[in-house]
């Protein structure tokens, strides 16, 4: 800029306005004050950095730090204009004062400064990268990607059990907005090093934030509802009453998942891009059970070894991992779909869940019989069963996550029938049962729920036929329903617990025949004509075990209670004649039962997470309040710095 | 006789320091009391003749020697061995030495030794080193050295001569009475030898060195008695055993500090054995405490291990001993010496020396090289200086976490000597490398055992079973974020390094099996014992081997292309057991899958349907058909009830473990064949391709009191040795204890077992059937092997129980081996405790008729085969019973271990029950009716009730 090049020249000059702004402003009065224009004002004047730099740089370290929180706000002003950058330093000069600002940030935030100085750099950081709605239209971010410097210093204030506390969530939040900026094209650096990221500390810290927010928002929904639920009836009777007219609760619930949007992206994108990160999923939190290091006094600690901290009994028990974390916090989050951000919320959710059940080590994990932990499922109180949520008992995680699914087929079996979430909710279970059929993996869970759950969801989509199938292709569920019960008949011998289990599989397809039958009859006659015709054309091929079952066994199960003259059979009885008639039945082979189409990002959910990405933008800066940072414990702590 | 005749020297130095001239500079520096001429230097060098060739195996006749000569040698002696010992430690032991002249000399001499002890002080802590220090090295003092020869010269008893000083008389007084009566050799050597040496110390040993006390009751001549105890401890035949017995019968400063020096010859294993009975004299006696002192010192200098071992040690017999004479005894203040850190490495010191020493003191520095004490002392005093000074530095420019689990870096005590260009280089050549940084040498593997430890009484406070289950699989994925770190397993000599804890592989373990008694009365509720697996990397000196690298990528590591053949090799042969390990692990394909993404798989898949054998190929051919039929419209058909026999048979197939029981998941863990279990831990772990990978078990236990433990295994392991020795073919499992505190340690797991009642409760047979279930019918060679092991350990085990009247014998404490062995676990009721005498376990031993049913019923040659291993086994104990009760003895001093709690009788009681006075036919019949009286024993069958009732131990 002209001003940058013969600084000399302008010295006799009179003072422009900008510049006896800069003064003022650097000698800490409250520019702002008194002029409601100010701010305006202040941009549409011709930036001068040099003086700006100059004033900058006759500051001392201590009169900066205190000049911190107006600097910060400067900035922010600044971003908000939307030619921030134009205005601030001029394009040309644009990326190396970009630069500049990254590596003096990374440096903030490296070196030993005062965590209330590093939060500001953060927050400033946030600012920048939300300063656009649409993240990729966000200018000033195209910067930090050309300075990646930030990326290491934000893992390191991750990778610490102190800073994390303070900063974590920040940090988990800039993070995954500069993945988020133009992730599909391969210029973004933060993607490239988020994914071969391996700092096992890192890592486990990333996890950490996320297991806290998750955490955190299970505890206050466990403590209202146990709240809701001591009080007698007369109280709920009349907080019935009383959401009637406000949705109180469901108000709060929401206002606290929205504020976990960011945290669910930040957990989506360290599932899908990382792939070192899925050994964090089962890790604990080290936060919960370390005690602050004690240098000093440890010398003796084996001897006299500390006593367990007696007086802080966790809250929420043993400290959980992020994947307990997360199947809680979906069980919860499920229950409520009826608004589109809470469907939303849910897809989310499934995403992320499709993710883990795709991953060989994170199955591995799942289904290991000695990796047992407790899972407190929230189960949505329905008409036909009490709320009551399952004594929990430890058990390998592939057990919770089936039962979660079991839990939504069960719960959303309703008139807006959430089809994209059942799609994403079954494809969850098959994934689950493709990779125990791979590995030969015999979890002992109780199929039948599982079984009859989906049955279910097969009768309620045969029933409502006419409300359902006009709005949606139910037939790709329908499919992929039916080929999870060929899996079972398939394959059931590398993956079912017991040989009974098999006859047990029989026995309820034999007893839900009708619905079967039902379903059969309903593709036929879609697969003649209309847009589904070539779908519903395939599930009638898929349906043709399943019948052939139900046709060999239901004779030979009438010829019995004829020839004992027994009306109503028991299921031992039934049981019995299925295994004694097994080697008359032959059956189809079904193709690829066990292929699934990988989860991909783009193009299916680009637009997705676009939305997602949106609302986190807005989350971010409704969190940002420069207004709140406490001046004086500012100064105290900036003072000590030089 | 002689020695008493002796003029009453009582050589028990002064213990205040006497005032010293201050112009006095040097030990060496005295002016010579008599005028000679001195030389320091030379007198050292004299010394050291004579014990080196003695010690070599070369015995000089003793009695051709005149006593002044010999005298000569021995004092020598004791600084040649001393030559072994790093400069430094030699410095500090002739400080510390007990005086070995006699204070008359001292006082007629001119002013005593200057404070060579005063500078060495600071180093030991104040007050205990000035004690000991000040007591002053008469070795070194010419005046004692003078006065020697005219000593010995009118007192030629062996007491003087083993002493290198004057004797004490008043030892006779002083000495325990016990043996002698006991032992048919006692009244040979007390005729022979002299009363001043102590005849109850040679007649201990008199069982096991019979023919040097024959020599040397043959030798003994009147004036020259003391030989033969000479002779002894010069003998092959003088052991860790016999010096550990000497030291604590021996009330002669001499004696003492001979064996002591001796000791420093010993190997360290030899010696490490005895380390518990060594801190428990060192906390009991303070004048055996005054002569072990220098040794331990110089043992803690050279190891990290060593140091931590006796700080524990020392720290758990503190606990109850009855001291209160003194403000703080001595076993605490070495404690905290050893634990200050201060007791590094020779060579770090001097480096440090060469770094801190300012240039001021260069003359000093060139003092004669002779005078070795002092100088050395002043190059403790900087380079303590200057270690402090540099640990401010260093915290100032990187953190330090130590004990920071969530740091990721508990374990790292920031020094990077080891890893520098320099350290490495070294390495490689041999050389030791050391450690010039002055980082905490002790802290990181204090921290990491004070994690396990931590995690323990974690667990303790967790209300369930399965809330402890979890929180342990919580703690150890935290402890992992720390590893690997140079910290090590204590339990293991071997060295390595903890690269990783495979948490899966952990279990909580059934605290309840330690109770025996719903009633037990200080049952603390906190006991959460657990077991590990730990993955470690063996190394050749783990205090200073490089830490291998942290390996993160669990994922692909082990998986790249370029292993992709090995995998498969090595997955190939485990295919046809793969019905046996479905149903807990999932199986070999999951195994390789823990780490594959799906290109990985995709790749493999192929390459690996190639290489697979036929058998499991046949049983992916449904796969295999969908996949064809794809392409092909021809339907394939299949057979529902193929599957489903597919699926019984694969379940049905016999299983080599124990299904997984949430209520006792150590059961599954447990019975997991160790070989597999490794290959499989290994397999899944990042580190498994390491050179050194290895798989050590390891038993956690906070709340209890493992010294009891740690005796039985001493004994068990001396019973071992000696039936070895024997050539007795019985058959003990000891296992491993490191004592952590009085109520906490690491237990080695015994591998490949189960516990008696696991079989029952999991396989619902007999132990019989069981047997024939496990190992073949009854004329299969498997059985037959596994017959013969049982009868040699269950042998071995009721002479081990009979002897130590070991109770609490219910099913749950005795575990089965995958070879038949039967093998005896937790000795926390044995010698004179038993639990509650309720009048349970009355019987000698525990031998129920369903042992003997295994071993083929009354009568059968085995059972007869039984009874004569019985009478070998307890005849060879008999041979050697002073070692069993050298070793007890010692350790019942001072304690309030339950199992002494009918004081010395136990002691006494353990000896009546070797039966010294019987003969081979008595003893064979004691066997017989023990052996009758135990089967039929109806309290064994009571106990086991009770236990089934109380405990639902079967």
């Amino acid at each position: 800029m002209a001003s940058r090049l013969r600084p000399g020249s302008q010295k006799k000059q009179i003072k422009e306005k900008i510049v006896q702004i800069y003064e003022s402003f650097f000698k800490g009065e409250d520019v702002a004050a008194g002029n409601a224009n100010f701010w305006d004002e202040l941009f549409l004047l011709r930036p001068r950095v040099s003086v700006l730099e100059s004033e900058l740089t006759r500051l001392s370290s201590e009169q900066l730090s205190a000049l911190k929180v107006p600097l910060n706000q400067l900035f922010a002003r600044c971003v908000d204009v939307t030619d921030a950058v134009d205005l601030l330093v001029g394009l040309d000069a644009a990326e190396r004062e970009m630069g500049r600002l990254c590596g003096r940030c990374a440096e903030l935030l490296a070196g030993l400064y005062p965590e209330t100085l590093r939060s500001l750099v953060l927050d400033a950081l946030l600012a920048v990268a939300a300063a656009s709605e649409d993240i990729n239209r966000n200018g000033l971010l195209e910067y930090l990607m050309i300075n990646s410097s930030l990326f290491e210093p934000v893992i390191q204030l991750l990778s610490h059990g102190a800073t994390r506390s303070v900063h974590g969530h920040k940090c988990v939040l800039l993070l995954t907005l500069l993945v988020n900026y133009r992730k599909s094209e391969p210029a973004n650096p933060y993607v490239v090093k988020l994914s071969i990221l391996d700092d096992e500390l890192a890592l486990n810290g990333y996890s950490q934030v996320i297991t806290a927010a998750l955490s955190e928002f299970n505890w206050k929904y466990a403590a209202q509802t146990c709240d809701s639920q001591s009080q007698g009836w007369l109280s709920s009777l009349t907080s019935m009453v009383g959401n009637m007219f406000v949705a109180d609760e469901l108000a709060t619930r929401s206002e606290s998942i929205k504020a976990n949007h960011g945290v669910l992206v930040a957990l989506y994108e360290a599932v899908h891009l990382n792939r070192n990160f899925i050994a964090t999923l089962t890790q604990a939190s080290t936060d919960a059970s370390s005690q602050p290091p004690s240098p000093q006094s440890t010398l003796d600690r084996e001897q006299a070894p500390a006593p367990p901290a007696a007086g802080q009994p966790d809250p929420l028990g043993a400290p959980v991992n992020l994947l307990v974390a997360f199947l809680q916090y979906c069980s919860i989050v499920m229950q409520d779909t009826k608004s589109d951000a809470a469907t939303n919320n849910v897809r989310q959710c499934f995403i992320v869940l499709t993710c883990v059940s795709e991953d060989q080590y994170c199955n591995s994990l799942m289904h290991d019989p000695n990796l047992v932990f407790v899972v407190r499922l929230h189960r949505l109180p329905m008409r036909h069963r009490k709320a009551t949520d399952r004594p929990a008992h430890p058990q390998p995680l592939a057990t919770a996550l089936l039962d979660l699914t079991v839990e939504f087929i069960m719960s959303h079996l309703m008139k807006r029938f959430p089809l994209d979430l059942y799609l994403q909710c079954v494809g969850i279970v098959h994934r689950v049962l493709c990779y125990q059929k791979r590995c030969r993996v015999r979890l002992g869970y109780h199929w039948r729920e599982l079984w009859s759950a989906l049955m279910s969801l097969l009768k309620f989509i045969v029933s409502n036929e006419n409300a359902v199938v006009k709005r949606n292709n139910i037939f790709e569920l329908a499919i992929l329903v039916v080929n999870i019960f060929n899996l079972f008949i398939t394959y059931g011998d590398t993956f079912l617990p017991t040989p009974t289990s098999y006859d047990e599989l029989y026995y309820e397809l034999i007893r839900m025949h009708q619905v079967f039958s039902n379903l059969y009859s309903m593709s036929l006659r879609y697969s003649n004509e209309g847009e589904h015709r070539e779908a519903a054309m395939r599930l009638t091929n898929n349906l043709v075990n399943i019948r052939a079952i139900c046709n060999h066994f239901s004779p030979k199960i009438e010829a019995w209670s004829q020839a004992n003259n027994q009306t109503s059979l028991t299921e031992d009885q039934v049981l019995d004649v299925v295994r004694s008639n097994y080697e008359s039945l032959t059956l189809k082979l079904q193709e690829s039962l066990d292929q699934y189409e990988r989860y991909a990002e783009s193009p299916r959910y680009s637009s997705f997470f676009t939305a997602v990405v949106r609302s986190v933008i807005r989350d971010t800066w409704s969190g940002l309040n420069f207004d709140q940072v406490d001046h004086a414990s500012l100064l105290n702590q900036t003072s000590a710095i030089s | 006789m002689a020695s008493r005749a002796a003029p009453p020297l009582t050589c028990k130095p002064a213990p205040v320091a006497l005032p010293l001239p201050p112009e006095v500079t040097a030990v060496h520096g005295a002016p010579a009391p008599c005028g000679r001429p001195r030389r320091p230097g030379r007198a050292t060098h004299q010394r050291n003749l004579s014990l080196d060739f003695r010690s070599m195996g070369i015995v000089l006749p003793p009695v051709q020697h005149s006593s002044l000569r010999r005298t000569h040698h021995r004092n020598r002696s004791l600084d040649s061995v001393l030559q072994e010992i790093p400069e430094l430690e030699a410095a500090e032991e002739t400080a510390l030495k007990p005086a070995l002249s006699c204070p008359r000399v001292r006082r007629a001499g001119p002013p005593p030794p200057p404070p060579v002890a005063a500078a060495a002080a600071p180093r030991l802590g104040g007050e205990d080193a000035a004690s000991l220090g000040s007591t002053d090295s008469g070795i070194s003092s010419d005046g004692s050295e003078r006065d020697f020869r005219g000593d010995v010269e009118h007192a030629a008893t062996g007491a003087a001569a083993m002493a290198s000083g004057p004797a004490r008389s008043a030892i006779d007084s002083d000495w325990p009475p016990a043996g002698a009566p006991v032992t048919g050799a006692a009244p040979v050597t007390v005729t022979a030898g002299t009363p001043v040496t102590g005849a109850g110390s040679v007649t201990v040993t008199a069982a096991s060195v019979t023919p040097v006390t024959v020599m040397a009751a043959g030798d003994a001549k009147p004036g020259t008695q003391k030989s033969w105890l000479l002779r002894l401890f010069e003998s092959k035949l003088f052991d860790m055993s016999i010096a550990v017995n000497y030291l604590f019968n021996s009330k002669e400063p001499g004696v003492q500090t001979y064996i002591v020096n001796r000791m420093f010859s010993f190997s360290e294993e030899d010696t490490d054995f005895f380390l518990p009975q060594l801190v428990n004299m060192y906390i009991q006696m303070p004048d055996v405490a005054e002569v072990l002192h220098p040794y331990l010192v110089h043992r803690c200098r050279k190891s990290v291990n060593f140091s931590l071992h006796t700080a524990r040690l020392l720290d758990a017999y503190s606990s109850d001993a009855n001291l209160s004479n003194k403000k703080k005894p001595l076993g605490t203040r070495l404690r905290n010496l050893i634990l200050s850190d201060e007791l590094r490495p020779k060579g770090a010191t001097a480096a440090e020396r060469r770094l801190a020493v300012p240039p001021a003191r260069p003359g000093e520095q060139t003092l004669s090289p002779l005078r070795r004490t002092h100088q050395r002392s002043r190059s403790d005093a900087t380079a303590s200086y200057s270690k402090g000074h540099q640990r401010t530095g260093s915290t100032g420019s990187m953190r330090c976490y130590l004990g920071d689990i969530g740091s990721g870096r508990a374990f790292d005590s920031g020094c990077s000597c080891y890893d520098t260009a320099q350290g490495k280089c070294n390495d490689l050549l041999g050389r030791r490398v050391e450690c010039v940084c002055g980082a905490p040498r002790l802290r990181p593997q204090l921290e990491f055992i004070g994690a396990l430890m931590s995690i323990g009484q974690r667990l303790g406070a967790m209300p369930t079973r399965e809330a402890k289950t979890t929180q342990l699989l919580n703690e150890l994925s935290l402890l992992n974020l720390n590893l690997p770190a140079r910290v090590w397993l204590p339990l293991y000599s071997t060295g390595h390094h903890v690269v990783r804890v495979p948490a899966q592989a952990a279990a909580v373990l059934n605290s309840k099996d330690k109770a025996p008694y719903m009633l037990y009365p200080h049952l603390p509720q906190d006991k959460a014992p657990y077991m590990l697996y730990v993955e470690v990397v063996e190394v050749d000196g783990p205090e200073t081997a490089p830490v291998p690298a942290k390996c993160i990528n669990t994922l692909r590591h082990t998986r790249s292309e370029e292993s992709l053949e090995t995998a498969a090799a090595a997955a190939a042969p485990a295919a046809p057991a793969l019905p046996t390990t479905f149903s807990l692990y999932g199986n070999m394909d999951a195994e390789n899958a823990d780490c594959w993404s799906q290109e990985d798989d995709d790749i493999s898949q192929q390459y690996w349907q190639l290489r697979r054998p036929r058998l499991e190929r046949e049983r992916d051919t449904i796969s295999q058909m969908s996949l064809e039929s794809a392409d092909s419209r021809e339907p394939v058909l299949i057979a529902p009830g193929d599957i489903r026999r597919r699926l019984a048979d694969s379940l049905a197939a016999p299983r080599s473990t124990f299904a997984r029981d949430p209520e006792d998941p150590s059961a599954a863990v447990l019975k997991e064949p160790w070989a597999e279990k490794e290959r499989r831990i290994r397999a899944s772990s990042p580190y498994g391709h390491l050179a050194g990978w290895r798989l050590l078990p390891v038993i956690v236990k906070c709340g209890d009191d493992l010294r009891q433990e740690l005796l039985a295994y001493q004994l068990l392991e001396t019973l071992d040795r000696l039936w070895k020795l024997e050539r007795v073919p019985l058959w003990v499992r000891p296992y491993r204890i490191v004592v952590l505190s009085a109520d906490s340690g690491l237990i080695e797991p015994v591998v490949n077992t189960v516990s008696l009642h696991q079989v029952k409760k999991n396989s619902r047979m007999s132990l019989k059937e069981y047997f024939l279930q496990e190992f073949g019918d009854v004329t299969t060679e498997a059985f037959l092997t596994a017959q013969r092991n049982f009868v040699q350990s269950c042998a071995a085990y009721c002479i081990v129980c009979y002897l130590l009247q070991v109770k609490d014998r219910h099913n749950g404490n005795i575990l089965l081996d995958s070879a038949g062995h039967l093998i005896h676990i937790d000795f926390g009721f044995m010698l004179s405790t038993s639990p509650k005498n309720l009048g349970f376990e009355a019987s000698p031993f525990k031998l129920t008729p369903e042992f003997v049913e295994v071993m083929g019923g009354l009568g059968s040659d085995m059972f007869e085969y039984f009874k004569i291993l019985m009478l070998q086994g307890l005849v060879a104990a008999r041979k050697h019973h002073e070692k069993l009760l050298t070793l007890v003895e010692i350790m019942r001093s001072g304690s309030q271990l339950p199992c002494f709690r009918s004081g010395a009788a136990t002691v006494q009681f353990l000896r009546n029950r070797f039966h010294m006075n019987m003969t081979e036919e008595q003893l064979q019949y004691l066997v017989d009716s023990m052996v009758e009286s135990s089967i039929h024993s109806l309290t064994t069958k009571l106990y086991d009730g009770f236990q089934y009732f109380t405990n639902g131990i079967l």
